[in-house]
């Protein structure tokens, strides 16, 4: 077992960085996201954690054993396709085996192993079966299975779930959660779903052209996102801009927006004098007393059930609420009011 | 609709006995030709041979170099089928897997020879083996002007079938602790195995029906069955014993054609496998 610790790193494509100047430390049985959308290097960096790539610069270590150069055939680490990537030609044992008789593990140990990962995974029933013979779901199974069978330090996750419908999805998601916990592994996830991110991380780390724009636990990168990219990838949120008017030593600060006036409650300090800011549409609070009192009218209504969707027209610009009460229509003025606390202050504007 | 499926039927039934006709028509007169017995000629007047026996058989089999040109072929052709299976693949793997500047051009450059008239390339190719001394090794000679000639067609199927290996396969055994060797084994393997066979036995038949080269570097005393064919026919054209020749030579490549067909249709798992 061991943790990953990454420093600098740097991987070029004739000359294009599509990760750089990474740098993270993850604990032994640690479950992290790399969330991104497309292009933003977080299978770049997996690669280079399970050794496919090797970085232009900068270190890997995985517990505590630099393997910066390391062949992913010798590194301690297995990798879950986001293809399967079963052997069409052998039966799901001769593929949950193969990794054991690559690294010629004797036969009784190669059972037992066997035995304890078919038994995760109810897998039995399909022993003797070809990948091709199985659901979707199932070869997704195997594809864990065949990994986990490793015991490998660190497991890597690359869009496992892609494939799968979204009820699947679900099953699978936990399946993979409750395995990592009861196997104790370190285990890297490469997803662009927010909400997998969200669900299954201890953390997540969201990248950017080939950055880590920040790293947090999931409740914290909801709630108290660093900039507005993070904010806007990670469940809805209105952005605005914002000018800094005044900022007080309890971390109040006043702040003027195309809103109105606002007043925030921060433990940072604003990153320059016009900054953006960002607040959850859920947050709008209809019985409207506080000090961000905000009105405007409805100019489209969707209703999703557990909530209401509201579209609102205030002053010179717009804004999005989510309201448990289905009885507001298109046309109605509302007022609503925000916490101090639910402003988020966020990148300063360029 | 009824009219379009009996049109539609009525082709299908010409389509076949077309294709029947073409293909028994000459295998039937090869057969009765070889089977005409010298002490009363096949006129045109007959629909049949007057007298058949097995005489031309018997008398080819014991009184030419029909046995010596039956191991020379026979020896040759899967020599020089395993030679340009071999040959092929480094060609057929930088094809098929490595991503350079020019590989779309380079496939059909490596298919170019192939639309060389044979005896404008054997008339040269005899130069060359004259020049690498390689000509008084006669059997040598044509089996190394054979799997040179032939390579086009193992380099391009090949090629497919590299092309056809999932590198996620690859990955994955690499993720799993796979050698080299091992690689090989679970992941390209089995997504070459269809194209090797084919290749080898399209090298094959070409081989065994190779004349040129084998004409030209090989005669007088180095006989194939084609040379043998041809020899038959240019001296003084005895039908019957070319007929003779000629189903000794089409009957082996009709058979192999089959199992060809066979394999080629087996499911290639490799193919169709889940997801990706």
């Amino acid at each position: 077992m061991g943790g990953i610790s990454a420093h600098d790193l740097r991987m070029e494509f004739d000359g294009f960085a599509a990760v750089a100047d990474v740098g993270f430390e993850v604990a032994t049985g640690e479950f992290i996201t790399l969330l991104g959308p497309s292009g933003c290097g977080k299978t770049t960096l997996l690669r280079m954690i399970s050794g496919f790539l090797a970085p232009t610069a900068g270190t890997i270590h995985l517990a505590g054993e630099d393997v910066t150069r390391t062949p992913p055939e010798k590194r301690d680490t297995a990798l879950c396709f986001q293809s399967y990537a079963l052997f069409p030609h052998l039966t799901v044992r001769e593929n949950l085996e193969f990794g054991l008789r690559q690294k010629r593990v004797p036969p009784a140990d190669r059972e037992t192993r066997l035995e304890a990962v078919v038994g995760a995974l109810d897998l039995s029933p399909h022993l003797a079966k070809l990948p091709n013979q199985l659901s979707g779901g199932q070869q997704q199974r195997v594809a864990l299975g065949r990994a986990l069978v490793m015991r490998p330090s660190v497991i890597l996750f690359d869009e496992p779930l892609s494939n799968l419908d979204a009820r699947l999805r679900d099953q699978v998601r936990i399946e993979i959660r409750r395995i990592q916990r009861d196997f104790g592994l370190t285990a890297i996830y490469v997803t662009h779903d927010q909400a997998e991110a969200l669900a299954m991380s201890d953390r997540v780390f969201v990248m950017k052209g080939g950055r880590i724009e920040q790293s947090d636990t999931p409740e914290r990168l909801y709630g108290r996102p660093r900039t507005s990219f993070v904010a806007d990838f990670i469940g809805n949120a209105n952005v605005l801009e914002a000018e800094v008017r005044t900022v007080d030593g309890n971390g109040l600060v006043q702040l003027d927006t195309a809103l109105g006036p606002l007043l925030a409650a921060s433990t940072i300090p604003p990153q320059g004098s016009r900054i953006r800011v960002c607040w959850r549409p859920e947050d709008a609070d209809l019985a409207a007393t506080g000090p961000n009192l905000l009105s405007g009218r409805v100019t489209h209504r969707a209703f999703q059930g557990h909530f209401t969707d509201l579209h609102l027209e205030t002053g010179a610009t717009g804004c999005r609420i989510q309201t448990k009460q289905p009885g507001i229509q298109e046309g109605d003025t509302i007022t609503f009011s925000l916490k101090p606390e639910q402003i988020v202050l966020l990148e300063a504007v360029a | 609709m009824m009219s379009a499926q009996r049109f539609n039927r009525i082709l299908l039934v010409l389509l076949l006995s077309l294709t029947a006709i073409w293909l028994i028509v000459p295998f039937t007169m090869a057969v009765m030709w070889s089977l005409v017995d010298p002490s009363e000629p096949w006129t045109a007047d007959r629909l049949v041979p007057p007298v058949i026996s097995l005489h031309r058989w018997r008398d080819m089999w014991e009184n030419s170099s029909l046995k010596t040109a039956l191991v020379n072929s026979y020896l040759l052709a899967p020599s020089a089928a395993l030679a340009a299976l071999t040959l092929s693949m480094p060609t057929a793997f930088a094809l098929g897997r490595i991503r350079f500047p020019g590989r779309e051009a380079a496939k059909i450059l490596a298919l170019l020879p192939l639309i060389v008239p044979p005896f404008v390339t054997s008339i040269f190719f005899t130069s060359l083996l004259y020049q690498i001394g390689l000509h008084h090794w006669r059997f040598g000679a044509i089996l190394f002007a054979h799997a040179i000639v032939f390579m086009p067609y193992s380099i391009r199927i090949l090629t497919v079938s590299f092309e056809q290996v999932r590198a996620d396969h690859v990955d994955a055994a690499r993720d799993l602790g796979a050698s080299t060797w091992a690689r090989w084994k679970v992941a390209y393997l089995p997504a070459l195995k269809p194209g090797i066979f084919a290749s080898l036995l399209i090298v094959f038949i070409q081989s065994i029906e190779e004349f040129a080269i084998a004409f030209v570097v090989g005669s007088p005393d180095f006989t194939t069955i084609p040379t043998l064919l041809y020899g038959t026919l240019g001296q003084d054209f005895v039908r019957p014993n070319a007929a003779v020749l000629s189903l000794i030579l089409v009957v082996p490549n009709v058979l192999l054609m089959l199992i060809l067909e066979r394999l080629l249709k087996s499911a290639n798992p490799a193919l169709n496998s889940g997801k990706g």
